[in-house]
């Protein structure tokens, strides 16, 4: 963002930025923005990122259009905020509602899945000649991790194309979980093993691999060499037991589900107790719903209610969910109309919801509207990079913090993106 | 995804002093690149009217004052800073601004006059391919392969660089191995290699490694990628693996690309009649995402922004892509109806009468509908025309009205009696299709070198770069000389001394222009690493093929066959039998989970001749039930059958090539670890480094295996001569096909000099080095 001089002091850029974002000189609640170099006040320390891949249909979920054709006769119902309707797919969800911010009024001008999962995730458009770190490496790069050991940026059931640590250094990349019901793979020495062989073996594989290296200015090279030494280190971790989800008891198990997306959540809390700054989980059904939207819909939401509404409701009891914020995104809405010949809906990314839930977010609240039928958006437009700075602003990161690319571009942790500071009490 | 993000385009390259741009060289692909998405005859309504894609236009917008750089509005409102209001191009839908090269092109081109050379306008629908191109034989390899060596001589003269120096043999071996056969050589394949003192060995090896299975394999795979070949994405109750089969009988058959794809364009029928037709299951109800992704492998043209608004970064409208789109967009499994109807199973009208006669109840009704299910995904050709989206802005009159199909380059495509698929695929695959072979060639050319020549894979516009443009049009002549064949294309490129060359070390800058130095050093991809592990554990590992799927199966082609062959009433009784086999099935599965859980009790309570008992009770339960009346239903699982060969039958059934496992693949998975892509999007791999990586090479199930002393490596390394030197040496060439150097044997003397597992230490930190994960 070149858009930052980088001579401009701090606090002019501070008066600067809540100008342009507010429209006004200086927001009350505010105040700690003020500060010179001091953070805004940061109330989560970590987030979960709960990813609903394929674009999710926003009226059939969280943005009803209750006795609307386009809703095919599925119900809205009542939940425990006062005037907030989810649709009758969430039962669980629509009792949890008093912990949620729904931002209705999302929008975004990519309409691909790959587009539109990648600016989701790093705030920009993709384009060729560069890949952006997604948001979680952004956290653990200006936060650091609460944990020594463990990295603070984890990926459960993430897709192959999530874009890691972009231009960052592979350090930064999440720790990717596959199956989240196995823990983290591999990680104890085969019984055959013993300490001293594989200290030596590891010694010899690093030793020989330090020729190669030489040889290979490649950055990827370098990283397997240092990767391996994390490796080691991390195995012989008490922290390791974090991964094993098995150790919570059987209710709580049931509560979250058998489902990967289930497993995955009750991870994430696990990991925000040990420390992790940054857990996304994605789910592992399909959203994309081009074909037959209700049976679709009847099929896929009974698992994603029960193990939101239950990760929810866990970090509250746990008083966990004041300092996590937990968010639920996806790459784009679903066209109001169903299909008259699939009985599907379309891609749509000119209006969709996310939601925030706890982390200083408020509860019970709906920020944004979208039109009659949920197809325009009709109050309080907020992009996906705007979302990002929100949460950036949530953990008290610098949104103007520049960051250069290896070939030497500026860039910052949410683009242009700016926070939506009404979703905070 | 990308993991070398190398753009090759031509991002003008700095001019010396002396040099004055010229305009359609240097100047041209600044203003194509930046400006004509909204100021060119393209647009409906140019942006301010103004279009810089003609001469006149030019002219006429008056941005330019020649020989006054600072007094031209053109450069002054590309110079702006990113943030004022005027700077052009306006900095939205992931437009970049202008890099100092391309403004100091404009600067210098407009201070010298700001000459047109006689240019008058850009022609946006490119070109077809004029010149006809002869047809080579498979003996011209050589002295192909000698000329794109000259031409990329030329271009180190003309830069003043040079070719990094020959490879060694050793290093040549691996490096073919892995780009034809997808897998490091085996240990007796390297050492006759390495034995032959032959001169034209390493051309042998190339044609035999293009003839043999592996090439099959590895083909596969990339193929794959690029075609999205995901089982789970194909319509419910497909015998998807059809589609995967027929890529790979393709691939063997060493069937011509161009054929290929009219034949993919094409497909009609059932899958189980034609597997091409897997080319539109895969995309059941999105004609225009399958239109975009066609567009993408097929031309390496990205189309996919203009689905919905006129493409922000290129001169390529809407309109363009939805003209393109109607080619395809009326297969009636892209616009799939949900329901059955006599256009796709032909016995529904009868079916529909029977039922309603007999008075059907639901649970029949259902389950007619499932048999019949497969019957319902018949690829064939509707009458509904693609029409204008009711969101279409640049013409209001024009929406919801039909969509005349149209070509966006080269010939136009002239449909003969309403067959608007088999036109399409004409012009595609036609040599005259400015694209297609360009395409191919490139991605090729990729495969083996590390990176296109033009880069990204899938921004070929109306406007080449001209970076490598020569060599891509011989490359692009060759392919079409060759008529698509694909393995003969490659022995061009495999025997060039570019590719025979030390591989360039370094990562490329992004942007910078593939250098021509010699191939690109990269990781191994995922199903490369898995098939390099797979070679030190299973013999003669490319002829094992995976158990699969097909006897007794419900995916069974046989009986889909036999399906459409059945009258209304044989299909009413076959649904009968299928519904009693559910009920049965559900009854079958209980009973086994209620013995199960008898026999956890009894050996918990260690109970040992109760749970002898029950488990006999289970072997039983099973054997009734796959009674010779249900067994002859086809409606069982599929249950891989025992390994018979005596070469694999200590080996799990899932050791084969990474090509020969189905998707998806379970979660944890060595594959989907190394981000093997899961297809549902293009070329969706990931090769960056991850932790996980180095904990599933030193305590993951592969490396036991190899470690085990009944290892086919440690078997071979026991009967070999027990010298420390000579057994590690065997090792190196094992793992990293090279030998060890005196540095490298006397690191390993000195770090295992207590050790009581040498051999063992040597091996697991070979596997281990990040040499073993890179192609160099």
């Amino acid at each position: 963002m070149k858009s930052i001089p980088t001579d401009l002091s701090r606090r002019a850029f501070v008066e600067r930025f809540v100008k342009t974002c507010l429209g006004v000189s200086l927001l009350p609640g505010l105040g700690a923005l003020r500060g010179a170099g001091a953070p805004p006040r940061a109330r989560a320390k970590s987030v979960i990122f709960l990813y609903l891949r394929g674009g999710l249909s926003h009226i059939d979920t969280f943005d009803p259009k209750p006795g609307r054709p386009e809703m095919g006769g599925v119900r809205a119902i009542g939940t425990t905020a006062d005037g907030v309707q989810v649709s009758e797919w969430f039962p669980r969800m629509a009792r949890q509602m008093h912990h949620v911010s729904l931002v209705r009024s999302m929008t975004s001008t990519q309409g691909i899945h790959e587009l539109g999962a990648y600016s989701a995730h790093t705030s920009h458009f993709m384009t060729p000649t560069i890949r952006h770190p997604a948001l979680g490496s952004w956290v653990v790069k200006l936060l650091g991790s609460e944990n020594r050991l463990l990295p603070g940026n984890v990926l459960i059931n993430g897709s192959p194309q999530h874009p890691g640590s972009g231009y960052f250094p592979a350090h930064l990349a999440p720790l990717p979980i596959v199956d989240p019901g196995a823990g983290l793979q591999n990680s104890v020495r085969p019984t055959a093993v013993s300490e001293a062989d594989f200290n030596r073996r590891a010694a010899l594989a690093r030793a020989l691999g330090s020729h190669f290296v030489q040889q290979t200015p490649h950055r990827d090279a370098a990283a397997y060499l240092k990767i391996q030494q994390e490796a080691a280190t991390l195995m012989k971790s008490e922290d390791l037991k974090v991964f094993d989800i098995t150790r919570e008891d059987a209710a709580t198990q049931a509560a979250y589900g058998a489902h990967t997306f289930g497993k995955g959540c009750l991870l994430a809390r696990r990991l925000v107790e040990a420390g992790v700054r940054f857990i996304e989980v994605e789910d592992d059904q399909n959203w994309d719903t081009h074909n037959d939207q209700l049976k679709s819909m009847r099929l896929m939401t009974p698992s994603v209610d029960q193990t939101m509404a239950a990760l929810l409701e866990d970090l509250h009891r746990r008083g966990l969910l004041a300092s996590t914020l937990v968010v639920m995104a996806t790459e784009f809405g679903r066209t109001p109309q169903l299909n008259t010949v699939t009985a599907g809906r379309g891609h749509h990314p000119g209006v969709f919801t996310w939601w925030l839930a706890g982390g200083g977010a408020k509860g019970g609240y709906v920020h944004g509207q979208s039109d009659a039928i949920g197809e325009h958006v009709a109050e309080n437009p907020v992009t996906m990079p705007d979302l990002n700075a929100t949460i950036a602003f949530a953990l008290g990161l610098d949104i103007g913090h520049i960051e250069h690319s290896p070939s030497g571009r500026p860039f910052t942790v949410a683009d242009k993106g700016q926070p939506v500071t009404a979703l905070f009490a | 995804m990308r993991s070398i993000p190398i753009l090759l385009i031509a991002l003008a390259a700095p001019l010396g002093a002396a040099e004055v741009p010229r305009f359609e060289a240097d100047v041209l692909p600044v203003l194509y690149r930046h400006c004509f998405s909204c100021h060119s005859e393209k647009q409906a309504k140019p942006k301010g009217g103004l279009r810089f894609d003609s001469a006149e236009g030019l002219a006429h917008a008056a941005v330019i004052a020649p020989g006054k750089p600072d007094e031209s509005e053109l450069l002054q409102r590309v110079s702006l800073p990113p943030t004022h209001e005027d700077v052009m191009p306006p900095l939205k839908g992931g437009a970049q601004p202008l890099s100092d090269a391309e403004r100091s092109v404009l600067r210098a081109w407009i201070a010298a006059g700001a000459k047109l050379d006689g240019w008058v306008k850009f022609q946006h629908r490119e070109a077809p391919l004029d010149a006809p191109v002869a047809a080579l034989a498979r003996a011209a390899v050589p002295e192909l392969a000698r000329q794109v060596d000259a031409l990329i001589d030329g271009h180190h003269r003309a830069k003043g660089t040079t070719r990094n120096a020959p490879a060694s043999d050793e290093v040549f071996l691996r490096r073919v191995y892995l780009d034809v056969a997808g897998r490091i050589p085996s240990l007796e394949e390297s050492t006759r290699f390495l034995a032959d003192s032959r001169d034209d060995r390493r051309a042998r090896l190339v044609d035999a490694l293009l003839a043999g299975e592996g090439y099959v394999s590895h083909t596969y795979n990339w193929k794959a990628d690029q075609l999205r070949l995901n089982p789970r994405a194909l319509a419910g109750g497909q015998p998807a693996w059809l589609y995967d089969d027929w890529v790979k009988d393709v691939i063997r058959a060493g069937r011509p690309h161009d054929e290929t794809v009219r034949q993919l364009i094409t497909a009609k029928g059932y899958l189980w009649e034609n597997g091409a037709a897997g080319f539109y299951l895969r995309d059941l109800g999105m004609p225009l995402d399958h239109a975009s992704n066609l567009s993408r492998v097929f031309l390496g043209t990205r189309m996919e922004c203009a689905q919905c608004h006129d493409h922000p970064l290129e001169p390529v409208t809407q309109k363009d892509f939805f003209q393109m789109a109607a080619f395809t967009a009326g297969v009636s499994n892209l616009s799939s109806p949900s329901g059955y109807s006599n256009d796709n199973v032909e016995q529904w009208p009868e079916i529909k009468a029977l039922l309603a006669r007999m008075d059907a109840d639901k649970a029949l009704q259902d389950g007619v509908s499932r048999a019949i299910s497969p019957l319902k995904r018949l690829t064939t050709d509707n009458d509904k025309p693609l029409s204008f989206p009711a969101t279409y802005v640049y013409d209001a009159a024009a929406r919801g009205r039909p969509v005349s199909p149209r070509t966006l380059f080269g010939d136009e495509a002239l449909i003969v009696d309403g067959d608007r698929r088999r036109a399409f695929a004409e012009w595609m695959t036609s040599p005259r299709n400015p694209r297609f072979a360009k395409n191919a060639a490139n991605r090729l050319w990729k495969r083996v070198m590390g990176a296109g020549l033009i880069e990204p894979v899938d921004s070929l516009t109306a406007l080449t770069p001209p970076e490598h443009r020569e060599l891509l049009d011989f490359l692009t002549s060759a392919l079409i000389g060759f008529r698509f064949d694909e393995r003969a294309f490659l022995a061009v490129l495999l025997n060039t001394r570019l590719y025979q060359s030390e591989a360039v070390r370094e990562r490329p800058e992004p942007g910078a222009p593939f250098g021509l130095h010699g191939p690109l050093l990269r990781r191994l991809s995922a199903e490369q690493i898995w098939d390099s592990h797979l070679v030190l554990l299973v013999p003669d590992l490319d002829e094992r093929k995976s158990a699969m799927r097909h006897e007794g199966s419900l995916l069974n082609p046989a009986r889909l066959r036999r399906l459409t062959a059945m009258t209304a009433d044989e299909i009413i009784a076959r649904s009968r039998d299928e519904m009693a086999y559910r009920a049965r099935r559900r009854e079958h599965t209980l009973r086994l989970a209620e013995q199960k859980k008898a026999l956890a009790a009894a050996q918990a309570g260690g109970n040992t001749a109760e749970a002898r008992r029950l488990r006999a009770a289970h072997a039983q339960e099973n054997e009734n039930f796959f009674s010779p009346e249900l067994q002859a239903l086809e409606m069982g699982g599929a249950e891989p059958a025992p390994e018979t060969d005596p070469r694999w039958q200590s080996l799990p059934r899932e050791f084969v090539r990474a090509s020969e496992i189905p998707l998806p693949l379970p979660l944890g998975h060595f594959l989907r670890q190394f981000g093997q892509s899961d297809r549902r999007e293009i070329d969706a791999f990931n090769r960056d480094p991850n932790t996980t990586h180095a904990l599933a090479l030193m305590n993951g199930e592969l490396a036991a295996r190899v470690l085990a002393p009944d290892s086919p490596l440690r078997r071979q390394l026991a009967s070999a001569d027990g010298r420390r030197d000579r057994l590690t040496a065997l090792i190196y060439r094992a793992l990293l096909v090279r030998s060890p150097s005196d540095g490298e044997l006397s690191t390993i003397a000195a770090l295992t000099a207590t050790s009581l597992t040498p051999v063992e230490d040597t091996v697991w930190a070979l596997l281990n080095s990040p040499e073993f994960l890179f192609q160099r």
